[in-house]
């Protein structure tokens, strides 16, 4: 239960859901964990439920500046990370029709040009055989009415994580994907989603194994990839998904 | 780790390379292991290796009647298995012109059919909530020149772990596809591979070397454990890097 030992981890957006989940998992096998949150009360609260080796920092990953300084912080604070995680997203629901400059933005800006300079920025301090892992979702490879703009950042994320994967495996910097379908998690509330519009039952329905997935469940397979297991796997995208990415054609 | 422990797990073609590894990894999670091969002093040479309780069957996985004692055995031995890792596979490269009806039957009829049908007949065995884990290669999505029989063979098994995702989810058995790149095992040796041949295949792969065995192990047993309890129907690469493409490099 020690295969963090040693290691340290940035985790973005890491106050709820499924960073929270895998800032809990990485401290119990050992790791030393900082989050990033917007929210100083949610960030301090997530920070002292989390205990141990904990450490947080206040930062949007949709402002690049905030990248900056977090990005300085870490070096003050830990010199160099073994680990990044960037799990920070938002999601909204509306048709193509619907959908605003204002809130294209919001998503491309947090999801995807968000995480693409918390990495830019945070590169430099992760060491040469380190890892980065990179929160998407099945959205990616979907084609869900409704998600026009979050899959599309989540299809450019993935790509993002694949050019990496070959950009920094001279510094045998493995870069992987995690794409979770449905996750028990605060994303749609916190997106400004009203509680009653996502219906879990339904959800769970559409899952062939009955169930949407619980954060904990999206942890141990970040906490799988950051570990030293994982150390020939690079450039991969892997479902977590309760089987719902494979068609059925019919049925 | 703790999830694995007393589970039964039945390995094909577990007496080298990545069976074999698997097979170590999951006894070192507390796992019992069933290995299956073709050769008799092979299988019981590793199940000696491997130590308790390790034990071994010997059967042709491409042969209908050794299945179905597989199953005999299993049933009478266990009743009741957790974790089915079809692993038993061939690799020959050939050009196509050159691919006879019999390079073409034994490469189907171990990877696929074999793997099918070793399914279709353990599956009774399978407590619900069990695992199958299929062992497949990167060329079930590459387009790799003299492999087109083990290309076809592996798509196949891909696909048959995708409708099996589906059809097995009501008894709650997951089941997913393992997608090694180039891992240094004997297959590549049994397969004809000169040394230069290596040390090219380690500078392709992004990180710069082949894979170990213990790579593909650890995955495998990741992905049959409870950690794993939301994954199916996944196809799972492990392979340095190599299956993104440069396009140019």
């Amino acid at each position: 239960m020690d295969q963090l030992r040693n290691k340290t981890a940035v985790i973005t957006g890491g106050n709820s859901g499924i960073g929270y989940a895998t800032a809990a998992d990485f401290l119990a096998k050992g790791a030393k964990v900082l989050i990033t949150g917007r929210k100083p009360e949610a960030v301090q609260q997530a920070a002292t439920a989390l205990g141990g080796e904990i450490d947080s920092f206040i930062a949007d990953q949709g402002v690049t500046t905030d990248s900056q300084k977090l990005a300085e912080y870490v070096r003050d604070r830990y010199g160099k990370i073994d680990i990044l995680f960037v799990n920070a997203g938002v999601a909204a629901f509306e048709s193509v029709a619907d959908v605003s400059e204002a809130s294209f933005d919001t998503i491309m800006n947090i999801n995807l040009k968000g995480a693409f300079f918390t990495v830019q920025h945070l590169l430099p301090l992760v060491n040469d055989g380190g890892t980065i892992i990179l929160l998407s979702s099945v959205n990616a490879y979907s084609g869900m009415p409704g998600a026009s703009v979050y899959s599309a950042s989540k299809a450019g994320l993935n790509s993002l994580g694949r050019t990496l994967s070959r950009e920094l495996a001279s510094r045998k910097i493995r870069v992987n994907i995690v794409n979770p379908g449905p996750v028990a998690t605060p994303i749609f509330e916190k997106s400004g989603i009203p509680k009653e519009a996502v219906n879990e039952e339904q959800m769970a329905k559409a899952l062939p194994i009955g169930r949407i997935g619980q954060p904990e469940e999206i942890a141990k397979l970040v906490s799988f990839l950051a570990s030293d297991d994982a150390s020939f796997i690079t450039g991969a995208e892997y479902n977590i998904d309760g089987g719902i990415s494979v068609h059925p054609l019919i049925g | 780790m703790s999830s694995l422990k007393d589970k039964i797990v039945v390995i094909t073609g577990g007496n080298s390379g990545i069976g074999y590894a698997t097979a170590k990894a999951f006894l070192a999670k507390g796992a019992k292991v069933l290995i299956t091969g073709r050769q008799p002093g092979a299988v019981q040479k590793a199940v000696h290796a491997l130590g308790h309780p390790a034990e071994g069957f010997k059967a042709d996985q491409s042969d209908m009647n050794d299945i179905r004692r597989l199953y005999d055995y299993l049933q009478g031995r266990f009743g009741k298995i957790d974790s089915l890792f079809v692993n038993a596979g061939v690799a020959k490269l050939a050009p196509f012109e050159t691919v006879t009806e019999a390079l073409y039957d034994e490469l189907m009829n171990i990877n696929f059919k074999g793997a099918y049908f070793t399914i279709q007949q353990l599956l009774p065995l399978i407590s619900d909530g069990g695992t199958i884990t299929l062992l497949s290669a990167l060329n079930a999505y590459s387009g790799t020149p003299n492999a087109t029989v083990l290309s076809a063979s592996k798509a196949a098994l891909n696909s048959l772990g995708r409708t099996l995702s589906r059809e097995l989810a009501a008894r709650k058995i997951r089941v997913n596809t393992v997608n090694p790149g180039i891992i240094s095992t004997p297959l590549l040796e049994k397969a004809g591979l000169p040394d230069e041949a290596r040390t090219h295949l380690s500078s392709i792969t992004p990180l710069g070397r082949l894979g170990q065995p213990e790579d593909i192990a650890s995955l495998v047993t990741f992905l049959a454990s409870d950690d794993a309890s939301f994954i199916t129907g996944a196809e799972y690469n492990v392979d340095g890097g190599l299956m993104v493409h440069p396009l140019i490099a």
